[in-house]
Order: structure tokens, then C-alpha cells, then sequence
């Protein structure tokens, strides 16, 4: 199986989950072909794919013609993290005015979008492993389902079901707290409940999130609408596809 | 005409390196930066100052902590905020981990190749899979400090203004991990020495790093040239500016003298702040102040990697979870400073508040940014004596200069330059 990693916009934090496999990567390299890896290897070939894995969001022209010549060599394409699936931090700037923001920045000279999009926004996505950034857990399961050739098993339901799994008290309920965990994708293990804070939405929205339903129920804790919008904005996820028009 | 690597590899980011050639010979070079900006720090104008850690992290994916660490501070300095003792320990164990991972990542899986003249950790590993097994069994122990004290390793959870949102009860799982990762750093930094470090050396450049009681890494004033300079005042010591090939922006002293950020500088200042063990793997080793080649800095972060552990498995065995973990910030209209020592050098940030603490502006100065210079300068040494350098000579001895650097790209790719408004 051929295998490209590819980064776009982004940190670089999910690629560093196939570091964090470590011994086990060892091991998938020798049942996979990894041809293509920049930040792991010096000598990378281009060509056709069996299985990519897409970091990091489309926001200049560049990225656009080359997210699009990824997918026409590749097979099953995967995009990895709130970048790759959500457009990412850097979208917060869509919900900005981008003529002033650009205009504060150097002389015009990149060719940049005013907008930070996710990878679905431009070319056939098969699968999206979610989190900002993804963990080695959901990455090594999507690797391996994909070799044994079944459907990977990635959490669907919200987070709330996973911090309730983990005994957390509802930080809703116990401390007043903020948290976008109702309409928030499990899958991080409630980190944030776990330590105490709300939920900021690094995994990105369940399938049909209803923040309407999320904002009369925090209206009581005294949220305004304003409130829940800069929230979501500021949640890596704000450009995702099932919220942006909420937005 | 000119020869060209269009993409650098095991780096952090995207950038290229092109040398310009006149009859063949070299004439100039750039190094340049590529990676798509991402405006983090017009993205903060006017979002509360709570969002700070969260949204620097998010700069980089290797050295988070280091985004938070200078953050939180900078969010204390402006609103007056004075952090117990045991917390800021805290802070320090959890920093302690980035160097740890980052520095394993680093050596181990990004750079280390070039010295077996192999592509990759990979196909490293077909060739000393102990080593590389030990580098992973470093990175795991740093890794799982950060995830112990923060959730997770990258973007971690807990750092807020003020301290933590939550610390475990105890750390005694974490002990037994570092000790050993501790044995498997001295053995691997032996091993490493007798490694071929050709020559190259760092002249005409100043070291600068954080001076603080300890080796330096959470706090401090900025050392330049024997002179200290409180993080308020970076800015009339040290030039940022723009070059039209890169999108990330140049640094320099105010008065025009090159300097390198990072190991080299924190061991060329610092070196008897270091931990016992540490030292005497230094003499060991070989390595004494100051170090002025940059292939050595492998060998530094080895010397780090010692220091780390044998720090961390100390605060570890003594760690009590502070009576508070958090004391409470109040916003004011104000400006704030923070500077910490990243794994690649100390970074910078500044922000302007108002009443509320929303953000006014932000400044951020990551240490790759202040380290082009630099790296341009040395692999302009090595460069000019070449005849007619080929691509494979800049993918096989160029390129390794660049690594040597530990460039973290998409760190100095955020930037945003702003206007100062106060309210």
C-alpha cells in the first residue's frame, strides 16, 4: 500500500501523531510503502496513492491547485485534524474583515485567501479524523482498519456520553462553566471537563449540532448569543461545514 | 541560473533553499520561508485574553508549551498577577517535557539521519535500532509529563493566566519512566559523540539566551553580550524585518549584529547553571563554552536532554499538588510582556489590553525567525567555497546545515504586523 503524508496550513501537530506511534510505526512501515512524508523522510516520491492523509487547511491558490492534484493521484484520501477538516485557527479570520487584516500585514506579496477552507470545500474527502490535533489512538485505528480492509471505528456522538464514561462531574452543572460538549464529537477522552474547564470544541461539531437548542439552554448561565458565536469561532472549528452558517 | 531544493525535509514547516550562480560559481543564496501565513496574531485582536494559550499553541504543533508558558506570563505581567511558588514549579516540570520531547523529536527522528546518511528514521533504524529505540523512549518520557500535567501532549489543556485549571494528586507514575529515560539520554549523548561533526563555526555572531537562577528556561532577563535587557524592553535592542523571499520576517540586533537563538546560546551563557549530571556528560563528552559549531548542537541538546530529566525526575519525586493551582486574574487596561526559552531559542510576546482584557494588538517573536539570519549567514560560509554546487550537494550538505537549527517554520509563520493602539 502506497501511503503520502501531506501537509497544507497548519502547525504541523498531526503529523506528529505518526512520531507518537513510535515503535508501532516502525512496524507499519514495513507492511506499508510511507513514499511520500516531508517532515519525516529526505527522500520522497511522488506518483500515485493508495492512502494520503491530509493536514492542515487550503487558504492560498497554491494549495487549491495542489490539494486538487493530490486527489487525482490518490485512492482514499483522509483529512487529519480541525485544519484539514474545518478550515483550522487560521479561519477565525473568515469571520474577520480580511482587506484590513491583510492590509496590516506585509506589502501584498503573498497570494493569500481571504479565506482558510477545509480540504472538503475543494475535493472528495473518504473519511475525517477529527481533534486539534488528532491523537495516535484514532490514527493507528484508521491505519490499521484501512489495511485489514474494514470500516474504521471513529466516535460519532458527543462528547458529553465519553465525559460521562470518564465519572466527570458536569462542569456545566458543578461549576457553572461554559462547555461546547453537547454539541462537540468525542473522541479526546473529555480532556477539558477532566481538567476543569469547559469544553472549546477542538474535536468539532457532532454531525447535526443545534446550537440553538445549546444556546437556550446556557441562556440561564447568562450567555449571550454573542458569547457562544466568539466561542465557537475561537474553537478550531468554527468553519466547519454544519456551524459556519450559524456563524 | 541556480540550483534549488524546492522543498526542505524533516523540518518543521515548509520552506526552500536556491544559491544563485554566476559562471558557476555561487553568488548568493536564500533561504526561504514558504509556509502560507495564518495571521494568529490579528486573530487575537479583540478576543478575550483567556483564549491566549489556546490560540498560540496553536502555532506550533512541537513546541506549545513554550506558546503557553510565554503567554500565561505575558497575561500576568500586564494585569499584576503574582503565581505561587509550587505552581510555577509546576510550570517548569511540565516546560521540561517539551525540551524533552521536542529536543528526542528533534535529534532523534529529524536530524540524527543525516549523520548515518540515511533518509529517514526508518531506515535508521534498519541500521541502529537501539538508538533509535532510545530516542523514542526519551520522547515518550517527555510526552508523557505534558500529557500527565496538561491531558495531552500537543495543545495541551490546563495552562491558563493564573496558573492551572486542574493538577493531579501525585506524579509517581511518572517517576520509574524518566529515570530510565534519564539512563538511556547518558547512554545515547556517548554514543552520539562519536559521531563525524565536520567543521563549520558560528563567527561574528552573538549568543543570546534567558539568564535566570537556574539553566535557563521559563523566565528571565534577555543576556546580549554581557548586558541584561528586561523582556519590556526587547524591542530597542532587537530589529525584526522583512525580506521580500520569505514569509517569515529577519531579525537583528538594533545596531546590526547578527545573533543565534537556541542550545548553543543557552550553553555558551549558562553552562555551569547546568545540572550536575549534565556537566559532567559535557566534560565527558568534550563539549565545554563556547561551542561554534552548529553540527555540535546535536550533542547540545543532549546535554539538555540529561539536564531535563535529571530536573524532572527531582521535581517529580518532591511534586506536591499546590493548595491552589490557580489564583485568580483580574483584567485591567495594560500591556504585558512574557519571554521563555523555547526548545529553539527564546520567544517573545507582548500584548496590549483593555478594561475588559480583550486584546488590543499582539506581538509574538519566535526563535526561528530570529535564527534566519544566521542559518543564511553559515550556510552562505559553506556555500561560497563550493565550485559548483549541484542540487545533491544542497540536499546532502546544505540541507543538514538548516536541521542543525532545528527550524520550526510554521512558528515563524504567523506574524501579523501590527499597529500599536492603546486604549
Amino acid at each position: 500500500m502506497r501511503v503520502g503524508v501531506f501537509k497544507f496550513s497548519s502547525c504541523d501537530g498531526c503529523q506528529l501523531a505518526f512520531f507518537e506511534l513510535e515503535e508501532e510505526l516502525l512496524t507499519l512501515s514495513e507492511v506499508l510503502s510511507i513514499d511520500y512524508f516531508l517532515e519525516a523522510s529526505s527522500s520522497n516520491r511522488w506518483g500515485k496513492f493508495d492512502l494520503v492523509f491530509v493536514e492542515g487547511s487550503v487558504s492560498t491558490p497554491e494549495e487549491e491547485e495542489r490539494i486538487r492534484r493530490i486527489r487525482e493521484n490518490s485512492k482514499f484520501l483522509v483529512a487529519i485534524g480541525a485544519c484539514a477538516v474545518s478550515g483550522g485557527i487560521q479561519s477565525a479570520r473568515n469571520f474577520q474583515d480580511f482587506p484590513e487584516l491583510y492590509s496590516s500585514v506585509y506589502s501584498q506579496r503573498y497570494d493569500v485567501n481571504p479565506h482558510s477552507k477545509p480540504i472538503s470545500d475543494f475535493v472528495r474527502v473518504d473519511l475525517e479524523i477529527r481533534g486539534c490535533p488528532i491523537n495516535r489512538e484514532s490514527l493507528r485505528e484508521v491505519v490499521v482498519a484501512l489495511l485489514h480492509g474494514r470500516t474504521p471505528q471513529l466516535p460519532s456522538y458527543p462528547l458529553c456520553l465519553e465525559c460521562k464514561r470518564r465519572g466527570n462531574p458536569c462542569v456545566v452543572v458543578a461549576y457553572g462553566l461554559l462547555c461546547l460538549g453537547p454539541v462537540t464529537v468525542a473522541g479526546c477522552g473529555a480532556l477539558c471537563p477532566s481538567y476543569k474547564r469547559g469544553c472549546y470544541g477542538c474535536y468539532g461539531p457532532v454531525e447535526k449540532p443545534d446550537l440553538q437548542a445549546l444556546l437556550e439552554g446556557y441562556r440561564r448561565l447568562g450567555l449571550s448569543e454573542e458569547t457562544l458565536r466568539e466561542l465557537l469561532q475561537v474553537s478550531f472549528n468554527g468553519y466547519n461545514k454544519s456551524i459556519r452558517e450559524w456563524l | 541560473m541556480k540550483v534549488r531544493i524546492d522543498a526542505l525535509t524533516r523540518v518543521e514547516g515548509e520552506g526552500s533553499l536556491e544559491v544563485f550562480l554566476r559562471n558557476g560559481r555561487p553568488e548568493s543564496l536564500r533561504l526561504s520561508i514558504y509556509e502560507p501565513p495564518r495571521f494568529i496574531e490579528g486573530i487575537l485582536r479583540g478576543k478575550p485574553y483567556y483564549v491566549i494559550p489556546d490560540i498560540t499553541a496553536r502555532i506550533c504543533g512541537i513546541c506549545p508549551v513554550a506558546y503557553q508558558m510565554s503567554g500565561v506570563q505575558a497575561v500576568e505581567d500586564a494585569f499584576g498577577v503574582k503565581i505561587p511558588e509550587d505552581v510555577e514549579k509546576v510550570r517548569r516540570l511540565m516546560y521540561f517535557g517539551e525540551w524533552i520531547q521536542s529536543h528526542a523529536l528533534h535529534v532523534f527522528f529529524l536530524h540524527l539521519p543525516d549523520f548515518f546518511r540515511v533518509p529517514s528514521v526508518l531506515e535508521l533504524s534498519k541500521v541502529d535500532r537501539e538508538l533509535v529505540l532510545a530516542g523514542m523512549e526519551i520522547k515518550r518520557a517527555g510526552s508523557l509529563i505534558i500529557q500527565t500535567l496538561g491531558g495531552r501532549t500537543s495543545h495541551p489543556v490546563s495552562v491558563v493566566p493564573g496558573g492551572f485549571s486542574h493538577l493531579p494528586e501525585s506524579l509517581t507514575s511518572l517517576k520509574e519512566v524518566l529515570e530510565k529515560a534519564l539512563d538511556k539520554a547518558m547512554w545515547a549523548t556517548e554514543r552520539l559523540a562519536e559521531l563525524h561533526f565536520p567543521e563549520l563555526e558560528l563567527s561574528n555572531v552573538l549568543f543570546v539566551s534567558l539568564l535566570e537562577e537556574d539553566y535557563p528556561i521559563l523566565k528571565g532577563n534577555i543576556h546580549l553580550e554581557g548586558e541584561r535587557i528586561s523582556p519590556r524592553d526587547f524591542k530597542d535592542f532587537f530589529v525584526e524585518f522583512e525580506v521580500p523571499y520569505s514569509t517569515a520576517k529577519h531579525a537583528m540586533t538594533k545596531d546590526g549584529k547578527v545573533y543565534v537563538v537556541g542550545p548553543l546560546s543557552r550553553f555558551n551563557n549558562a553552562f555551569e547553571r547546568l545540572s550536575t549530571l549534565a556537566r559532567e556528560m559535557a566534560t565527558k563528552v568534550g563539549l565545554e563554552p563556547p561551542v561554534r559549531n552548529p553540527y555540535r548542537s546535536l550533542l547540545v541538546r543532549m546535554i539538555e536532554l540529561v539536564h531535563s530529566l535529571e530536573r524532572a525526575v527531582h521535581m517529580v519525586r518532591e511534586y506536591r499538588r499546590p493548595e491552589v493551582t490557580r489564583v485568580k486574574v483580574v483584567p485591567k487596561s495594560s500591556e504585558g510582556y512574557g519571554v521563555s526559552e523555547a526548545p529553539r531559542g527564546i520567544l517573545w510576546h507582548h500584548y496590549a489590553f483593555d478594561e475588559e482584557g480583550r486584546i488590543l494588538s499582539a506581538d509574538i517573536v519566535p526563535p526561528t525567525s530570529q535564527n534566519q539570519r544566521v542559518m543564511e549567514l553559515v550556510l552562505w560560509e559553506f556555500i561560497r567555497r563550493q565550485d559548483s554546487p549541484t542540487e545533491e550537494l544542497l540536499r546532502d550538505q546544505a540541507e543538514p546545515i538548516i536541521r542543525s537549527f532545528d527550524p520550526c517554520i510554521s512558528c515563524a509563520t504567523h506574524f501579523l504586523r501590527v499597529n500599536l493602539k492603546y486604549a
